[in-house]
């Protein structure tokens, strides 16, 4: 075991006391992200810039201690929950717009950047950063990369990695690689595309070049209600299936929608079963050509109203309801649990029949926002966890949810990760040798593994012991873990 | 030189494991469309996928095709236009899917399709002693564990056989049309870019450009106004755009630069083809000597130009982590027998 004392003088001798915290409160706070699990931060280090940040792993390095990489903490899986007294490197201080590039098309940033700062930052250039996630307020370019974020516009637009052309990399041993380039072509393998979404395991990134979007010439924002759940889904297909592809396709179902209602005001029907929000850009006469599709798909599904957002203030509201949701659900119930898994689009409607029948057995509240278009749902289980065996419950439902999606032919996760919450279900989906070849690369980048260990993969080394940390195995929920 | 001709990912394992344990040397070969870009290699023997060519899934609403690699992509226009939709490469029929992939081919209309990178959902593949591993998933968005398809895209056969893909696809456009102006240059490509939401491709040359519309009819007959507003133009033959340029020249290299050092670059140079706002510019090149100045122009305006036809390699630009590739080489190919020094070097 390192001696955390001498780790931290190092690293205040190196980053100033300043960027060094070792006091129990502000370690109990980066102890978690915005999932349910809780660790232990031995240290909380807030470099300023990339220089503090090798400074940093490299002193963890000579000391043999763990690192977990942080961005605003908003992650819902566990991937920067700190375990074993590791050191959390928050890059929140690092929050600088380095450079805007709009005849390239690129913007260098520090990875402590919000995403929304950046798309402000943009304003007036005619361009913007495309990956929208509904955290965009308070989540930060750095863990965006981390996730491989993905966000209601992702539909069209692709998601975190097809908007990441380069980025500097700290590797454990300290030394700060640039992966990727500005240009449409970089030498070697991609190693860019493989630290996209790779979860903090592979190194600290201290700046990401981004890809920056033209603004569309028109847009146009419609909200088509519904009185059957399941026309709803239909109508995703039928779009698609008249060669449309949205800029945005989000459904909300009637649960979500009235705690919507109560708390935004944004005119959404709360008698129906299921609304879905449809945006359409490009040129004017693509937008046109476009929405005549959309409308004609929803209303061979028997769509009840169709509204088109007729000005940009209305059209800014239709988008509140849907960004607004999960401030709203506080009102459904004290807690939650958001899920994150992706099934084929045509699935969409026996999925949630399966989800509503999941939430009915475990005596759940559930209600539904997700991006339709892209198949991924986010199932929200509402419950008060003082009520003795609710959380028990809610952790069973994980359970049940996700092997639904898997035998339905989906993925783990569509945006969120697979963190601590999901590695012991990495077996599902992946061949023990995909998951060992999967280690061995970790361990090209981690020789030592002491980046963020035991996340993302189950068994790993060095992390059987945290093997029962992981909630969801079994419902169980093991002792010492704070939920 | 030796033949394996594997009918199935299975005979692609076996053929690995006796070929990393007796270290005979191997390049992977699709269609031979991509076989000039890369560095020289030296091998014992040639594992051609043409006959993994079968679709395994294809379901259009789901925007998703699911293939065995070796397939042309002929065959798999054919298959996809029955379902309305394509992947949007616009290489020679004769190329298998494996081939474009492994070669990091990215689409001409990039601007407007996006990058073939972000179109490989998931991939089954053999790895250079047999091991056979599957990676991403077959949806169309995905965040599970670590994207080996995404090393293995791009790395010139050095690292696996891709045997199969799951490939997201697209709407055929409605309409489209190829516009050439009177006039070329860079600076009129980029009056058009401004002027043009989402083109499939602008192609500047020193007398001419090439303007590539894709969309909804009316969204076509639009642009094409606007182009016409902006430059003398003629409508050309639909695939004009995408043919590999100058097929006379010995040697063509494929410049990768950010836009803005474009001019740079290709000053005093008498042929280009650029693809503007991407930065991808083929330059033909008589002598390896002119491909020597043109390399040095293009490393201080901090880029690449590899040699997609004739002889000349990837060039010596430096390479970011050398140590990282040279790990992630060993861990997939640890017998090193798949195409040694084929890929860039550090």
């Amino acid at each position: 075991m390192a001696d955390l004392d001498a780790v931290r003088r190092d690293l205040e001798r190196a980053l100033g006391s300043d960027a060094v915290s070792a006091d129990p409160l502000t370690r109990r706070l980066y102890a978690r992200d915005a999932s349910l699990i809780e660790g232990d931060a031995g240290l909380v280090v807030f470099p300023a810039d990339a220089g503090q940040v090798v400074a940093a792993m490299t002193i963890a390095a000579q000391h043999g201690v763990a690192v977990v990489p942080r961005g605003s903490g908003t992650g819902l899986t566990g991937a920067s929950t700190p375990l074993d007294d590791a050191v959390v490197i928050v890059t929140s201080k690092m929050n600088r717009i380095l450079e805007i590039r709009a005849e390239d098309r690129l913007a260098w940033v520090e990875p402590g950047v919000f995403n929304l700062d950046l798309t402000t930052a943009l304003e007036g250039t005619g361009f913007h950063y495309a990956p929208d996630p509904s955290s965009q307020q308070v989540s930060s370019i750095g863990g965006n990369v981390n996730t491989n974020a993905g966000g209601p516009h992702c539909l069209a637009y692709g998601v975190t990695s097809a908007h990441v052309l380069a980025l500097d990399l700290v590797l454990p041993d300290g030394s700060l690689v640039r992966l990727g380039a500005e240009g449409p072509s970089a030498p070697g393998y991609d190693l860019r595309g493989f630290v996209v979404g790779s979860e903090g395991t592979l190194g600290v990134v201290t700046a990401v070049c981004v890809r920056l979007t033209p603004n569309p010439p028109a847009v146009r924002t419609m909200l088509l209600d519904f009185a059957d759940v399941e026309d709803c889904a239909r109508t995703v297909s039928a779009i698609v299936a008249r060669g449309v592809v949205p800029a945005a396709m989000e459904m909300m179902d009637r649960g979500i929608v009235r705690a919507v209602e109560a708390f935004a005001h944004a005119g959404y029907p709360t008698d129906a079963a299921a609304v879905l929000l449809v945006e359409v850009d490009g040129s004017e006469a693509a937008v046109d050509a476009q929405a005549t599709e959309v409308e004609a798909a929803a209303r061979s599904n028997g769509v009840g109203t169709v509204r088109i957002a007729a000005t940009e203030a209305e059209r800014a509201l239709l988008w509140k309801g849907r960004k607004a949701a999960f401030g709203a659900i506080a009102r459904i119930a004290p807690h939650y649990h958001l899920h994150d898994c992706v099934v084929p689009r045509t699935k969409l409607a026996p999925i949630l029949a399966g989800v509503y029948a999941i939430a009915k057995r475990h005596e759940l509240i559930v209600t539904n926002v997700f991006h339709a278009g892209d198949g991924n749902l986010h199932p929200l289980f509402s419950f008060d966890r003082s009520v003795p065996g609710t959380l028990e419950r809610a952790l069973a439902a994980a359970d049940e949810l996700v092997r639904l999606c898997i035998d339905a032919g989906g993925s783990l996760s569509g945006e969120h990760g697979i963190g601590l919450e999901k590695r012991d279900f990495m077996p599902l989906v992946f061949s023990e040798e995909s998951l060992s070849v999967q280690a061995c690369l970790r361990e090209a980048f981690d020789p030592n593994g002491r980046m963020n260990p035991s996340k993302v993969l189950p068994d790993g080394a060095r992390c059987g012991e945290f093997a029962a940390a992981v909630i969801g195995r079994d419902g169980a929920i093991p002792e010492g873990t704070w939920i | 030189m030796d033949l394996i001709h594997p009918h199935s990912a299975h005979d692609v394992q076996e053929a690995l494991r006796e070929c990393a344990a007796s270290r005979r040397r191997v390049l992977i070969v699709g269609g031979r469309q991509h076989l000039d870009k890369g560095n020289p290699t030296e091998v014992d023997a040639e594992l051609w996928t043409t006959l993994m060519d079968q679709v395994i899934a294809y379901d259009p609403a789901e925007m998703l095709a699911v293939v065995e690699a070796g397939m042309r992509l002929r065959d798999l226009r054919e298959v996809l236009a029955h379902g309305g939709q394509e992947w949007p490469l616009d290489e020679p029929g004769d190329a298998t899917v494996g081939g474009v992939i492994a070669a990091g081919v990215e689409p001409i209309r990039r601007l407007r399709v996006g990058s073939m990178r972000d179109t490989v959902v998931e991939m089954d593949a053999v790895l250079g002693d047999g091991r056979r591993i599957t990676s991403g998933a077959r949806v169309v968005k995905n965040v599970s564990g670590f994207d080996v398809h995404r090393l293995l895209t791009g790395s010139l056969g050095t690292l696996g056989v891709i045997t199969q893909v799951a490939l997201k696809v697209r709407p055929l456009p409605k309409a489209a049309v190829t516009l050439i102006t009177r006039e070329g240059g860079l600076a009129l490509g980029r009056r058009l870019l401004d002027a043009l939401w989402q083109p499939a491709a602008i192609l500047a040359e020193p007398g001419r450009v090439l303007v590539r519309l894709e969309g909804w009819p009316s969204e076509i007959a639009e642009q094409a106004a606007t182009v016409r507003a902006l430059a003398a133009c003629e409508e050309a033959a639909d695939g004009t755009f995408a043919d590999l340029p100058f097929p006379d020249a010995p040697i063509l290299a494929e410049v990768g630069v950010v836009s803005s050092r474009l001019d740079q670059v290709l000053q005093g140079v008498g042929s280009y083809r650029a693809l503007m706002s991407v930065g991808t510019t083929w330059v033909p090149c008589s002598t390896d000597e002119e491909l020597s100045l043109l390399r040095a122009r293009v490393a201080e305006a901090g880029g690449v130009a590899p040699v997609v036809r004739g002889s000349g390699g990837l060039g010596d630009t430096p390479l970011p982590a050398g140590e990282l590739h040279l790990r992630i080489e060993t861990t997939l190919d640890p017998a090193s027998v798949l195409a040694p020094n084929r890929a860039w070097a550090g």
